[in-house]
């Protein structure tokens, strides 16, 4: 592994200026929560870090709490923390199933919400060290080669899928990111915190140079919320979404009077399905419902040469996510 | 859950008794000494560069700037190293032979030129500590001219193909002649007139990796003319022998040390390129080298399992039993050949008309090489599938079918013994086939569809010749030398055992000396699944010459000893001596999502004389679970335009994690045969060969299409649910 500094932050703000510094001096710079996934890629020279900053010595971020607008979520709250998290288990259960369906729980133990939601991409190729767009290259490799776990939604110019469980959930709660940057905090909505590479091809979010996530607010919820997280996995541990739906519905009855779907595993960007909240809006949820619904979710896609697989198992995964949470 | 079923043979003291492992505080508390634990004074650490490119001819390499780093102390090249590694390149993929070695064509040297695989080796560097080593790779520069590349095995035989050698992709035999391995029996031709029906079909399968826990290494130190090499090998002779004759050595000059080992999986048979790397590298610094390989490393700078295209045709008379059996196999080699590319499994049918042509081919993706049982759980599931296939049009139960025509003894050729009637029987009971199997596949209504399926083999259990020495003092306690290491089945254990029992003593009274060529004889070495049976007979033969010793002098009094040494030469009278199993297995198939889950797993074992049945029964289910990978994760798949493997590793192979794996409930039917030490056959191979072939044919029994590849990802299942 090549050398690089360690640097111990204090404070959020601290980090960010530290960053400013660094790159100023023409480093390339890392944050660094858990570490678990930023460690491995140093080491395999897809992260080319000369300064590390480290946020397990920043005190704060670690808390789960409510107060007047919401449920506030500190960056650093580890995934185990969030999914035992008794207050997040009651009221925003696809959160905590999303994340304790991350990795293992030597992973969970230390990897971050922050950096489960910010992880790079695991396409194979941009791990594997090809100069694509997100290694800052002018290409996507998967489009003339093994494309099968790419994206069928919002691909273009890089067909990445984005492999976070827990951001998906968190945009279908409408969470509100906390952002620290050199020149202060910034609060970002849900859905202009991800961006689509034909917005920005290298990066998967609005996150600025210097600039890292914090936080999250779930806005308060309506006493009849529901909600759940549906993972289809390779195998049962260890690995990430082959495609997970994140489902939040506001039920009466057995009424959906509002519904959020948000996809992971399939499109670059935690991928709402606005047809199918659309759809869902007013329902019973039945069987049938949920099958349509399956069948309204891919009504947009577009696969590619190997991952056309992807577009049954969307709406199985779908189906099987909505009908989970008839009342009852 | 397990049993085991031991009529008729009479109860032995030591042996048939659960024991646990003699080293197993030592492991569970971290005492363990592996290589990487090992310490030595003034000790360095070496890296290996490797080749970016799958195929490329290298037009010059710069080392100044990596030898000027401060810490390094040498770097050597394909230009200034040239070494052969000989068993990693051996004419028809033969094992253990000098002639064979030396009449060898395409040689493999520890640094190549050209480079032929992503992940050929160039130069090597030893430094001060492991981050130096590594910084001074990037620094040394090399100038590459790409070559055309070839990465599956039936393209790289077409015309105008990227060739890997200049003779042609087509490996050469033993004999250096450029021609297809060949088996034929009977008359195949005839037997097809003879059918009522002719089936066809073509199976694949993948590249699997040994993704034993423990990457390479060696640590090697040379004092004056000898070289102390510490590895983890499957065979310290053989690694010891090997290593001497690639270094121009005699083999006293070797001394090989493997105390602790984290598995091999075949994958550490004989030397290792890493040896001949740290020797080299230690030779020209005057110091120990510590050369360690990432997981990325051992994954794709080595050797795997070889991925197969197989195309059967069976002839079949319509009472079921088949006439002819012909297949047309191709291995994938990569560019070295390391092993056979056998494709095994048909032999295991008693059809008396047999063909069977496989062409082992160079590509330029990784190397094939050994893994545990090399030839067969590629061979078994396409021959098994093929055959349930046949029996399901035939509208016969694949058990009967299999019955009626798996391969018996002959007045011709007997064997020790034959089970294989009883093994199948008893595992068709203890997992209710009956019950379990659908009659008409895919018959499941709804989306989640269940089936069974089944596979059944015969592996050698040969005997042959191994060394021990055993020793006694006057307070009676006892040593045995054997130059085994433990690669996961426990043989340290297992010798202790055979000489507690030959001996008439317990356990505790036998300290086990193993894992040191300068301590401990011959043995064969932890590969073919025969340390058990040959190392056995020779620590059974050596306990027997001490009895007959201390029966005629009586025990030895004070400072003296009694040692006794064998090295037995066996036979079993030119019978066929195997062991035998059937696998049947229930899956549980969500078409809707193309996965499939594995509800029962039953495994029926014969392994003649049961030693230790708690390592026994581990090694069954090992195997099998490391077979259900092959049949439904594992592979590396390459990017077709770059030629770079995309999903070396652990996360990117999806390897079984412990919420995988199912319960499987093993199951021995004991036998002692006379031949093998209190009878005892092969186990550790075994339960591997069954595992993808019984899986694939539960998915088949479950969807009702058959799958033709391995591995049965959900896009294969929910293209051919479609």
């Amino acid at each position: 592994m090549r050398s690089l500094t360690n640097l111990n932050v204090a404070s959020f703000e601290e980090a960010a200026s530290a960053a400013q510094q660094a790159r100023q001096l023409g480093q390339s710079v890392a944050f660094s929560g858990g570490g678990t996934d930023l460690l491995q890629q140093i080491k395999d020279g897809t992260d080319n870090a000369d300064v590390v900053i480290n946020l397990r010595s920043v005190p704060d971020g670690r808390a789960i709490e409510t107060n007047g607008n919401g449920v506030s979520i500190g960056g650093l709250v580890t995934l185990t923390e969030l999914s035992e998290d008794p207050l997040v288990n009651a009221s925003m259960s696809a959160i905590a199933q999303a994340a304790v369906s991350v990795g293992t729980p030597q992973i969970r133990n230390v990897g971050t919400l922050a950096g489960n939601v910010t992880q790079r991409p695991w396409c194979w190729y941009y791990r594997n060290g090809f100069n694509c767009f997100k290694a800052g290259g002018e290409e996507c490799f998967s489009l003339d080669g093994e494309n099968g776990q790419h994206a069928i939604f919002g691909g273009g110019p890089s067909f990445i899928v984005h492999p976070s469980d827990v951001a998906p959930a968190l945009v279908a709660f409408d969470a509100i990111f906390q952002v620290t940057g050199p020149n202060g905090d910034r609060e970002v909505s849900a859905e202009d915190f991800f961006v689509l590479p034909i917005t920005d091809p290298v990066r998967e979010n609005s996150l600025r140079e210097n600039e890292l996530l914090t936080g999250v607010v779930i806005p308060n919820l309506s006493a009849n919320t529901v909600s759940t997280y549906y993972k289809v996995m390779d195998r049962e541990a260890w690995t990430h979404a082959e495609i997970g739906v994140a489902t939040v519905i506001q039920r009466d009855g057995n009424v959906a009077q509002s519904a959020k779907v948000v996809l992971t595993g399939v499109a670059p960007i935690p991928w709402r399905v606005q047809a199918v909240e659309d759809f869902l809006a007013g329902k019973q949820i039945s069987a049938a419902v949920a099958r349509e619904a399956g069948e309204i979710g891919i009504r947009d896609a577009q696969p590619l040469t190997k991952n056309a697989h992807k577009l049954p198992m969307t709406s199985a995964a779908i189906e099987t996510a909505v009908l989970s949470l008839a009342a009852g | 859950m397990s049993e085991f079923t031991r009529e008729g043979l009479a109860p032995l003291s030591t042996i048939g008794n659960d024991t646990p492992r003699i080293d197993a505080i030592e492991r569970v508390t971290g005492q363990a000494k592996y290589t990487r634990d090992w310490k030595l004074p003034g000790m360095l650490f070496g890296k290996v560069l490797r080749s970016p490119y799958p195929h490329a001819r290298l037009v010059s390499i710069d080392t100044s700037e990596a030898e000027a780093l401060p810490g390094v102390r040498s770097v050597i090249t394909y230009e200034n190293a040239q070494v052969v590694w000989g068993a990693g390149s051996v004419n028809g993929g033969r094992q253990y032979n000098d002639p064979t070695k030396e009449a060898t064509i395409h040689r493999r040297y520890i640094f190549n030129n050209p480079v032929r695989f992503v992940g050929d080796s160039i130069a090597a560097v030893a430094a001060t500590d492991r981050n130096i080593a590594e910084e001074a790779l990037a620094l040394i520069k090399v100038e590459y001219e790409e070559l055309p590349f070839v990465l599956d095995p039936e393209e790289a035989l077409e015309d105008g193909a990227p060739l890997v050698y200049e003779e042609g992709n087509l490996c050469p035999d033993f004999r250096g002649e450029f021609a297809p391995m060949i088996s034929d029996i009977g008359d195949v031709e005839a037997g097809f007139a003879e059918a009522d029906q002719i089936f066809e079909e073509r199976y694949e399968t993948g590249f699997i990796h040994n993704a034993q826990m423990e990457p390479r290494c060696s640590l090697a130190h040379w004092q004056g003319d000898k070289l102390a090499l510490y590895t983890p090998s499957q065979g310290i002779s053989n690694c010891r022998h090997d290593t001497a004759r690639d270094l121009g050595l005699e083999d006293h000059q070797v001394q090989v040390i493997t105390k602790y080992m984290g598995g091999g999986f075949g994958n550490k048979n004989q030397n290792q390129d890493a040896d001949l790397v740290a020797a080299t590298l230690s030779r020209r610094v005057g110091a120990p080298v510590m050369l360690e390989y990432s997981r990325r490393e051992d994954w794709l700078g080595v050797h795997g399992r070889w991925p197969t295209v197989q195309n059967y045709k069976i002839g079949v008379k319509d009472d079921g039993e088949v006439t002819a059996i012909q297949m047309h196999g191709y291995s994938g080699m990569g560019p070295y050949r390391k092993n056979s590319g056998g494709i095994s499994g048909m032999d295991a049918y008693g059809c008396p008309n047999r063909y069977r042509e496989i062409s082992p081919v160079y590509t330029n993706r990784t190397t094939s090489g050994n893994f545990r049982a090399p030839s067969e759980p590629h061979g078994f599931y396409g021959i098994e599938n093929m055959m349930d296939e046949v029996a399901y049009q035939i509208g016969l139960d694949p058990v009967e079918f299999t019955l009626k025509n798996m391969r018996r003894p002959t007045e011709e050729q007997q064997f020790t013994n034959y089970t294989l009637d009883e093994v199948i029987t008893t595992g068709a009971e203890r997992f209710n086939w009956q019950a379990r199997r659908k009659v008409i596949p895919g018959s499941d209504d709804g989306p989640i569809k269940r089936g069974a399926g089944f596979s059944f083999m015969m592996f050698r259990a040969g005997v042959g010749t191994s060394s021990a020495i055993v020793r006694v003092n006057a307070n009676e306690q006892y040593t045995l030398y054997v130059g085994v290491t433990d690669i996961g089945p426990g043989a340290k254990t297992t010798m202790g055992m055979i000489a507690a029992e030959a001996l008439g003593t317990s356990l505790s009274n036998v300290e086990v000396v193993w894992g040191d060529t300068d301590r401990c004889p011959y043995s064969v070495g932890e590969s073919g699944s025969r340390t058990t049976i040959m190392t056995g007979l020779a620590v059974v033969e050596a306990a027997e010459d001490l009895k007959r010793q201390i029966t005629d002098n009586g025990m030895p009094t004070g400072g003296d000893v009694l040692i006794a040494s064998a090295t037995p030469s066996p036979t079993t009278d030119g019978k066929t001596r195997q062991c035998f199993g059937s696998h049947f297995v229930e899956v549980e198939v969500d078409t809707r999502i193309g996965s499939t889950r594995i509800l029962k797993y039953t495994a029926s074992h014969e392994s003649g004389r049961i030693i230790n049945p708690s390592t026994a029964r581990d090694q069954i289910r090992g195997a099998t679970i490391q077979g259900i990978g092959q049949a439904i994760h594992e592979d590396l798949l390459y990017d077709p335009k770059s030629g770079q493997p995309l999903t070396p590793g652990y996360y990117r192979a999806r390897h079984l994690t412990h919420k995988d794996i199912p319960d499987i409930d093993v199951h021995f039917i004991e036998t002692d045969d006379g031949y093998g030490p209190f009878g005892a056959k092969t186990a550790g191979e075994s339960g591997i060969i069954l595992a993808p072939a019984a899986v694939a044919n539960a998915v088949a029994n479950a969807i009702g299409h058959r799958m033709t590849s391995l591995p049965i990802t959900r896009d294969k299942i929910l293209g051919a649910m479609a």
